[in-house]
């Protein structure tokens, strides 16, 4: 069902609908799931890159979300305490598959901390023409760690010191890796750009 | 400002902010220049992806289903006048109608939806039948799931076991009040369930 579809369930603050789940009324579990769960889903998604985990893990966020309701006092904004969840979740997950949650790419280090230009190269400016779908492309090319300071970062908002906390590492760390996640994707999207004029 | 030293404080620089230094060096240099403005689009298109993709229905099924099961979502299906159906719930039976009468083809044949497409009250039917079929249908589901992928066994004779005992609940207020809505509309609320259990189970060997 759609939101389009649940007129009546729409009208229902976000505020009534954490009450009312307080009290198991499965109506306001939806109304809260759908008020959420594009943009959790989308985090899982450009986390893991896969949409059988990322449907999982959406899922197992809800769960973790519902079965802690009853303790949501409303101190904080309701989208953070969830997304903070479903972050978290996702990361435990990757941990647990061994998966780096900080780019542990050694040979990528340095490479891009500074721009390259190769002589008699075409000059592929990226300026005004980065869309959704190129950087969706080239994200999912990015590694893991880079990854997921990025999408921590500039998709979701995260500070540096938020983001050291949730992958345990310094401040210093998440605000390099995330200038190396940038870097590789300017190399993604300029050269996926040079790919699609070489078709023309 | 050399370009090494622009270079180096452009994390910051893109973090908080121009600085006088650095804005003079991005005027002077069209390479630092590029750099710069092309980082700052990335990182403001980045948020084009914050909300995209929709998730299959069957997450918030299987979500509504273990919340069943571990009884956080309260029953509110046939619990008396204080819990009469909103307008939403009223609505919602409309919906789900085609889809239990999908089901009820799966289990019980074409006579069945005959049945229902001429609207018959859903406590008219042939319970017991239905049940019958429908436990032969769950048997070779869960052969099929054991031969498949045997770790998934075990959940989905769970969730099969969970969503009948719904049924048997909603079955047994029809036989004391066959005009029960909302004990109708429960019923076909978990035949529903059971078909995208079914779903799952098909979708995702």
């Amino acid at each position: 069902m759609t939101e389009a579809d649940r007129p009546q369930d729409a009208r229902i603050s976000e505020a009534e609908a954490i009450e009312r789940a307080k009290s198991g009324d499965s109506d306001a579990f939806r109304v809260l799931y759908d008020l959420h769960k594009r943009r959790v889903y989308s985090l899982c998604l450009r986390m893991t890159a896969n949409t059988a985990q990322a449907e999982d893990l959406t899922q197992e966020a809800f769960l973790q979300l519902f079965r802690k309701i009853g303790t949501f006092r409303g101190e904080s904004a309701f989208s953070t305490w969830l997304h903070r969840m479903a972050v978290n979740v996702v990361l435990m997950q990757l941990r647990k598959k061994n998966l780096p949650v900080v780019s542990l790419e050694e040979t990528l280090e340095g490479e891009e901390d500074a721009p390259r230009k190769e002589p008699g190269a075409p000059d592929r400016k990226l300026s005004g023409s980065i869309d959704r779908l190129h950087l969706q492309r080239a994200l999912e090319e990015l590694p893991p760690g880079y990854r997921t300071i990025f999408l921590l970062h500039d998709v979701e908002g995260y500070e540096h010191n938020e983001i050291a906390s949730m992958i345990d590492c310094s401040i210093g760390n998440s605000k390099s890796q995330l200038h190396k996640a940038r870097m590789k994707l300017r190399t993604l999207l300029r050269a996926s750009k040079t790919e699609a004029a070489g078709k023309r | 400002m050399n370009c090494a030293e622009f270079q180096g404080l452009l994390p910051e620089i893109l973090d908080s902010g121009e600085t006088p230094e650095s804005k003079v060096h991005i005027h002077s240099c069209p390479e630092c220049s590029d750099l710069y403005v092309e980082l700052r689009e990335i990182s403001q298109a980045a948020v084009q992806l914050r909300a995209g993709e929709e998730p299959n229905q069957r997450v918030w099924n299987l979500i509504e289903i273990a919340l069943r099961q571990e009884g956080l979502i309260r029953d509110t299906a046939w619990a008396g006048p204080t819990l009469l159906p909103t307008p939403a719930r009223r609505w919602r039976g409309a919906w789900l109608a085609p889809i239990a009468a999908l089901l009820l083809v799966m289990t019980s044949g074409i006579a069945v939806l005959q049945h229902v497409s001429q609207r018959q009250p859903l406590a008219a039917l042939n319970q017991a039948s239905t049940i019958e079929a429908g436990a032969a249908e769950d048997q070779e589901l869960l052969n099929t799931i054991g031969e498949r992928a045997p770790a998934l066994r075990a959940t989905y004779a769970v969730d099969l076991r969970s969503i009948d005992s719904y049924i048997h609940n909603a079955e047994d207020t029809l036989k004391s009040d066959p005009t029960d809505e909302e004990a109708q509309r429960a019923l076909m609320g978990a035949y529903e369930q059971r078909a995208m259990v079914y779903e799952l189970a098909f979708d995702r060997p």
